[in-house]
């Protein structure tokens, strides 16, 4: 056996899936509490990236940076989740929020509508070529260059470590910020009955924002995590990332955030492990094929529950 | 009642096959419209029309060869007695259904007798339709898929750049020759899932299996931005991954991700890679079908007038318009015999311009089906970021 081989799969998987995993926890949350896909979520992916590349410009761009690499991604993050976040809460606002009672296509609607009005905007205002990160090139530190070997000769670059530490990081923080704090408890109990929750004085509308700005807080910093590891970016690149994410998140179970995780790794792996053991060619076929085999085992997402309906 | 019902399924067979045999039928020599006979007087000056992206994301090509048609135009216009040639530009942002928009208002301007362009092979196929109906003849200086000249459009359509059927085998015979692959060796050839690059991917294949050399084809999507899953695959031993892709910047991400995996294999890229603002990885190889004019000593003097016109870089994307306008303006000047000219006139005798030297190096004529005769495809490698001609 070819243990380079598997190791280097392994790598690749975890990595893109990590990403995957990020965007999938912003379309279950939104999901749970609201029962809505929000379509627009893999846009707010591409924005993070694109305010990680403005601070990389600010600081004198790829191949000229002047400034410590880790107070520059630590910066890049911290905008790209902020700006995500408030972008998120905008979207909430002014497009989904007087939706609410509308039947659920309306918001459906809605939310392909803005997905491409944020797509025509960002090209409109930072034109339709590609752009690098390229931290193959960066000046003091090239993060995508340099790495560490693993077993079988294996190679995982320091910008694959970030993106799978900080993508854990991340996953812990909100784990404890929904399971112990106050308003995580609110979020959990919006989520099980809505109206419920508000006749028990929880301030649903607030929930409904915080849940927003966490889920595209995440997105943004997925971007940057991207990007950072595979350097490109493009106004459309949200498309094909978020349903990716979307996908990840039915078959890791819709609602629930620990399933997200799981099915955004599934879909890393599968991809991986398709691309280096079977065909490139046929990756995409091969991965929705194990996808939909999963989902007729079991319909609600692995680690979903089948929602009773009483009659 | 059964008679009835067999007599209308005869008949909707018989108009099934008939829309069938419409759709695939094709004309050996497409109609002209009325358009294409109307006589225009010489003296007040004819247009060419020019299909390039002017705008979008491959601006950088059409602006390029926009300016080497329209600085040829310039010098030729400023000589007295010269039929004064206007050059019309359309923006086609390398988007076929843009350039049939474009391609169709050609069609109706009565000023325009020939077009240079369009720049892309899927543009070419939208816009050859439009323009041949109209009698215009459409040349173009970087449409490279070998289909394009296979009869359908010959008289109207013309290129003086060579097809990708000889970029195939040029890229395979430089890798046998000069990159030491060996009969046995194997070569990983990725396509990024479009015709242009399925197409040139196969043709590189099967020169290189003709070889003995064992082809790993491979596929990734041009959105993809992860090719590790498929640079593990490349061993030790693999001396080349061939990339005929169309985005110059993933063949940069693939040669930069091959390079940090540690592999010796060199990317060798197609033409639709070459671009030297993006793709910059040493050592990488990049065929192309045109020279680099400013290396080319007799164009010395051409180049420094042209870059006193147009200041800044040029690539070779522009150099063969340049050509394609030499050739237009000759072929106007021999239509103009009687002091008029109709389209017709101006297209038959574009097919017969011969160059007996040109700004690309060589000599210029046209094969019967439009194709550059004795073409060439050239190899770049990329020494500290510059592109050198090592062929």
């Amino acid at each position: 056996m070819n243990w380079n081989l598997f190791v280097t799969e392994l790598v690749s998987g975890i990595t893109h899936g990590s990403v995957y995993a990020l965007i999938a926890l912003g379309y279950s949350m939104v999901y749970g509490i609201l029962k809505l896909l929000n379509f627009a979520h893999g846009d707010i992916y591409m924005i993070g990236a694109f305010i990680g590349f403005g601070i990389i410009t600010v600081f004198g761009g790829p191949a000229n940076l002047d400034v410590n690499v880790v107070l520059m991604l630590a910066l890049m993050f911290m905008c790209a989740m902020l700006g995500g976040g408030l972008v998120g809460v905008m979207i909430e606002r002014f497009a989904y929020r007087r939706l609410r009672t509308a039947p659920r296509i309306a918001p459906l609607i809605t939310a392909l509508g803005v997905s491409f009005f944020l797509e025509n905007g960002a090209q409109l205002v930072l034109g339709a070529q590609f752009q690098s990160y390229d931290s193959f090139s960066w000046k003091n530190n090239p993060i995508a260059l340099n790495g560490f070997m693993l077993p079988a000769q294996a190679r995982i670059s320091y910008a694959q470590v970030i993106v799978v530490v900080g993508t854990v990081v991340l996953c812990v923080a909100l784990t404890l910020f929904v399971q112990r704090t106050q308003t995580g408890k609110a979020m959990r109990a919006t989520s099980f009955d809505r109206e419920a929750a508000a006749m028990m004085g929880i301030d649903v509308d607030r929930v409904i924002v915080v849940t927003f700005f966490i889920g595209s807080a995440l997105a943004g910093a997925a971007g940057v995590f991207n990007c950072i590891a595979y350097q490109q970016l493009w106004p459309y690149m949200g498309f094909q990332a978020g349903l990716f994410a979307f996908t990840a998140a039915v078959v890791g179970g819709i609602g629930s955030l620990p399933g997200s995780v799981l099915g955004g790794l599934l879909i890393g792996l599968a991809e991986a492990f398709a691309t280096g053991y079977i065909s490139s060619t046929f990756q995409q076929a091969i991965v929705f094929g194990i996808l939909i085999a999963v989902m007729l085992v079991r319909p609600a997402g692995i680690l979903g529950r089948a929602t009773v309906q009483k009659v | 009642m059964l008679k009835r019902v067999s007599l209308i399924a005869l008949a909707a067979t018989l108009a099934a096959l008939a829309v069938v045999a419409a759709a695939v039928a094709r004309p050996t020599s497409p109609s002209t419209s009325s358009t294409a006979t109307a006589g225009i007087s010489c003296k007040k000056g004819v247009s060419v029309g020019m299909l390039a992206p002017i705008t979008g994301p491959a601006a950088s090509i059409g602006g390029d060869q926009l300016h080497w048609a329209q600085y040829y135009f310039t010098q030729w216009n400023k000589v007295k007695g010269h039929v004064k040639i206007k050059l019309v530009q359309g923006d086609t942002q390398l988007d076929p259904s843009k350039a049939s928009t474009v391609a169709q208002s050609f069609a109706s301007n009565g000023s325009i007798v020939g077009v240079i362009g369009p720049a892309g092979s899927d543009e070419v196929q939208a816009a050859a339709p439009i323009l041949s109906k109209a009698g215009l003849a459409f040349a173009s200086g970087s449409a490279t898929r070998v289909s394009l000249t296979n009869g359908s459009y010959k008289g109207f359509f013309f290129r003086d750049v060579p097809n990708d059927g000889v970029q195939g085998p040029t890229a395979a015979n430089y890798m046998f020759n000069k990159l030491k692959v060996k009969s046995g060796d194997s070569i990983m050839v990725v396509d990024d899932q479009e015709s242009y690059s399925t197409g040139l991917a196969d043709i590189v294949g099967a020169s290189l299996s003709a070889k003995g050399v064992k082809v790993d084809r491979e596929s990734i999507s041009q959105k993809a931005t992860d090719f590790s899953s498929l640079i593990a695959k490349v061993p030790s031993s693999m001396k080349v991954v061939y990339l005929p892709f169309q985005l110059s910047s993933q063949a940069q991400l693939f040669a930069q991700q091959l390079k940090a995996q540690g592999k010796s294999a060199v990317a060798f890229g197609s033409d639709g890679t070459f671009d030297s603002s993006k793709f910059t990885v040493d050592g990488s190889y990049i065929s192309f079908f045109a020279p680099d004019v400013t290396t080319i000593k007799a164009d010395a003097l051409i180049v420094k007038s042209f870059q006193k016109q147009y200041p800044g870089a040029t690539s070779p994307f522009g150099a063969p318009n340049y050509v394609l306008a030499q050739m237009y303006a000759t072929a106007i000047t021999r239509s103009c015999g009687d002091g008029k000219l109709t389209r017709l006139e101006v297209r038959k005798n574009f097919g017969k311009v011969k160059l007996g030297t040109s700004l690309l190096g060589t000599p210029i004529r046209f094969t019967a089906n439009g194709d550059l005769a004795n073409a060439a495809f050239h190899i770049f490698k990329i020494v500290n970021g510059k592109y050198v001609t090592v062929q």
